[in-house]
């Protein structure tokens, strides 16, 4: 197999050369800098990015992960008198591969501290987290003798939009909503070139 | 039937293994030797008269620093400070372990408490799962909270803390984890405004006001 | 485990086996983070693909340590963490706890308090038992009774909310009474109108939409029979065990509170649609006892007599004399006892939980063999079990 004149030698990465040698066409290069990110100042690219942060925020779609009390007014938020599908983000997916929002709706404990670490990682990219109660913002309740629950969800996962209350009333909950729409509405330039391939870009040497 | 009726009939099966019946307080409880425990319960189930039928509730108890003068004295668990780490001590615990299981019965509607009490270092007690299947949970909690072994058990393990958890946390001398598998237990330290407001320097350009009045100066 | 020993309701267990092959079962995980099962409750299933032969629960996923906290603060700041017990219904853990304690402290209550408790316990037990229904449904696949139950919910949540400050979860009784008195707004005469068009109007809406649809029936009829010595040696209580035919209720056999001055009933499972103790006999009680809980509130409240609403001042510390009780009290999921040692102090020296959730999950290890998983699905929903009491 070696002796055939098609496949590569051995340690030779394909892949990785392939990645290496990524350029930028040149049509391209006028409107994006070498790196492959667009600028601010050019209006086509920034209204695209406006399109495609509406269409992300208009249509969060969280994965059930109701763990407690939370969870009844998560669901209470989902029923007809506070209806979260009027923001979009009414279809709770079952599986973490095809939602963006993790609502993390209770304590979180010992146990399941590693449950949920690995729904997070599950999530396909952008995702966002939302701290609903006061058990996952710090402890809640049981801070000060709990020695079996984790005083924050932010110690496990990265946190976008913390929501007090015990349990947040269905309103402070939307209004959390809310607020991560407009995180989600001030992000720049993230869709035309992924992230790895402008790591791999920046790391050739003649590139700047 | 009386409570005094049931424990005469009790003891009256289990000879010196009674060991008294308390009725001072609000409810009455009978003590019982803790290796007789388990044929204590299958007669009380068995037997027509007193048909208990339902193991109510099985608490396992710490008897260790108790007040006995009832003044309210008992020795104070550990938790965590205020900055979020767990408090430490070196007081080794000491006293008894008990048992106290509730019983019912829903054919002759009435009800019967036994304690059983068991030393601290050698906590083991016989277990009554082949009697009520209830137990089997009941005993499985008591020994993953508070460490009593069950002898007889068909499969003694963690029931609510992870398997390789340590320490039975329903002790009084338990110390707080502040780590458990790389889970971080510890809090952030409590501090009486978690939100304080930033101090903002004033600015040195006024708005101007919107209309024809000029601004002063 | 061989299958050929295995009793399954549909038989197919029993086939023979073609000589040479082989087969195993499949050891599956409903994990914790799961659509059906009710909060973070893991069960393991063995299974052929259909059917489960062997289904051990693992819990502990919510451990929120409630019974060390116990020792460790007031008796009245505790009521706080009872409400998150049971979170569908926390005005009946509430009053648990505090039934429990007034046996220690041997402390009497005023009437108006009792009744006031009682008309907050009963509308609680209506909230959980329409989130009952509700899942019960949406685990059957039928998503129109979830929004008809959570509309009716929001309103008994309206009204717990002006008499107690806090929408789902409360912190409302203390040892001696309750904390507030019933608002001056009509609030009586709301909660009387509420009743009537839950008695006229919604118990026969949710009956056609739901009780009575065939394909409801098919699924639940006959499946995971439970016998009421089953029932009694694994402990279960509340709904689970009147389903099985056995009527027993601790409001009536073993009265607490102002429960023997009134006039109710206790639906019991009859086998209407199947077996006597099937999925649907557990739930047909409970869409009947939403009926008598409207019958106590409506006599609880023609009947409220003046008085004061807490016999101790709320603002001074309770303080319990040394001693040891077990009390228990109706929760909507069974019976909810509190066996609290006290010594004298201000904090309890130990207080175990005696949970309904806990003892009734046990049962699924007998009744959930032979079941298909989809039949296991409505075994869960029927025993209608809440995370926050099985892991306190």
């Amino acid at each position: 197999m070696s002796k055939d004149s098609t496949t590569p030698p051995e340690g030779y990465d394909v892949q990785r050369e392939q990645m290496l040698n990524f350029k930028v066409p040149e049509q391209l290069l006028k409107v994006l800098d070498e790196d492959g990110r667009s600028d601010d100042k050019n209006f086509i690219l920034t209204t695209v990015d406006e399109v495609f942060n509406w269409a992300r925020l208009s249509s969060i779609w969280p994965v059930t992960f109701g763990l407690a009390c939370c969870a009844i007014e998560m669901m209470a938020t989902s029923a007809t008198r506070y209806d979260i599908d009027r923001f979009g983000a009414g279809a709770f997916r079952a599986t973490p591969r095809q939602a963006d929002l993790m609502i993390v709706s209770g304590t979180v404990t010992a146990k399941m501290a590693k449950r949920l670490k690995l729904i997070y990682d599950q999530m396909p990219e952008p995702k966002w987290v939302i701290a609903m109660g006061s058990c996952a913002i710090g402890g809640g309740p049981y801070f000060k003798y709990g020695y079996h629950v984790v005083k924050g969800v932010d110690f496990i996962v990265p946190v976008d939009v913390y929501v007090p209350g015990c349990p947040p009333r269905p309103e402070v909950l939307l209004e959390g909503l809310m607020r991560l729409q407009d995180k989600i509405r001030g992000r720049k330039g993230k869709f035309i070139t992924p992230k790895w391939i402008t790591d791999y870009a920046k790391k050739i040497p003649y590139r700047k | 039937m009386d409570q005094k009726e049931i424990y005469e009939l009790l003891a009256e099966k289990l000879g010196t293994a009674a060991l008294g019946f308390n009725d001072e307080g609000v409810e009455a409880h009978a003590d019982v030797a803790p290796k007789n425990i388990a044929e204590a319960c299958l007669f009380l189930r068995d037997d027509e008269r007193l048909a208990f039928d339902q193991l109510m509730c099985l608490s396992s108890i710490d008897w260790d620093g108790y007040d006995e003068n009832g003044k309210g004295k008992s020795v104070k668990i550990l938790g965590y400070t205020n900055e979020g780490q767990p408090e430490t001590s070196d007081r080794v615990g000491e006293g008894d372990f008990g048992v106290a299981y509730s019983l019912y019965s829903h054919s002759k509607l009435h009800k019967f408490t036994i304690r059983v009490r068991v030393p601290r270092a050698k906590a083991a007690v016989p277990s009554v799962a082949q009697v009520w299947s209830t137990a089997d949970w009941h005993e499985r909690e008591a020994w993953d909270l508070m460490g009593i072994t069950f002898e007889g058990h068909p499969s003694l393990r963690r029931i609510l803390l992870e398997e390789h958890w340590e320490g039975h946390p329903l002790r009084k001398d338990y110390q707080m984890p502040d780590k458990w598998d790389n889970v971080p237990l510890s809090g952030q330290p409590y501090s009486n405004n978690p939100f304080p407001t930033p101090v903002v320097t004033p600015d040195p350009t006024p708005d101007q006001p919107a209309g024809d009045d000029p601004v002063e100066g | 485990m061989a299958i050929e020993n295995i009793k399954t309701n549909t038989g197919w267990a029993d086939q023979d086996h073609v000589p040479g092959l082989k087969s195993e079962l499949l050891e599956l995980n409903m994990g914790p983070q799961h659509p059906a099962t009710h909060g973070v409750l893991r069960l393991v299933l063995h299974t052929d693909g259909e059917i489960v032969y062997k289904v051990t629960p693992v819990m502990g996923y919510l451990h929120r340590c409630a019974e060390k906290i116990a020792e460790g603060v007031n008796y009245k700041q505790w009521v706080v963490y009872t409400d998150r017990f049971d979170y569908l219904s926390p005005m009946t853990c509430n009053h648990a706890y505090v039934t429990a304690l007034e046996k220690v402290m041997q402390q009497e209550v005023p009437e108006r308090a009792e009744h006031i408790r009682i008309v907050v316990s009963e509308l609680s037990r209506m909230a959980s038992h329409l989130i009952a229904l509700a899942t019960f449904g949406l685990d059957m696949g039928a998503w129109t009774p979830l929004l008809y139950c959570f509309r009716e919910r929001e309103v008994i949540l309206d009204l717990l909310e002006r008499i107690s400050g806090g929408r789902m979860l409360y912190n409302y009784m203390v040892p001696g009474g309750v904390r507030y008195d019933i608002p001056k707004d009509n609030w009586a005469s709301d909660v009387l109108d509420f009743i009537t068009m839950i008695e006229k109007k919604k118990l026969k809406d949710y009956n056609e939409l739901l009780s009575y649809n065939k394909i409801f029936i098919g699924r639940l009829a006959n499946v995971a029979v439970i016998d009421p010595e089953t029932a009694f040696d694994y402990g279960c209580t509340g709904p689970v065990l009147r389903g099985s035919g056995v009527k027993f209720d601790c409001r009536k056999d073993d009265p607490y509170s102002l429960y023997h001055k009134f006039d109710f009933d206790i639906p019991v499972g009859l086998g209407e649609m199947g077996t006597v103790g099937d999925c649907w006999d557990r739930y047909m009680v409970r869409v009947r006892e939403i009926e008598q809980s409207c019958r106590i509130i409506r006599q609880a409240l023609e009947s409220l007599p003046e008085g004061p609403y807490s016999a101790l001042e709320l603002k001074k510390p309770v303080k319990a004399p040394a001693g040891a009780a077990y009390s228990r009290v109706e929760s909507s999921k069974g019976e909810l006892g509190h066996y609290i040692i006290a010594d004298g102090g201000q904090t309890a020296f130990r207080n175990k939980v005696r949970s309904p959730s806990f003892c009734n999950l046990q049962v699924i290890e007998k009744a959930g063999v032979g079941l298909m998983v989809s039949d296991l699905v409505a075994l869960i929903g029927s025993l209608d079990i809440v995370l926050g009491e099985i892991d306190r």
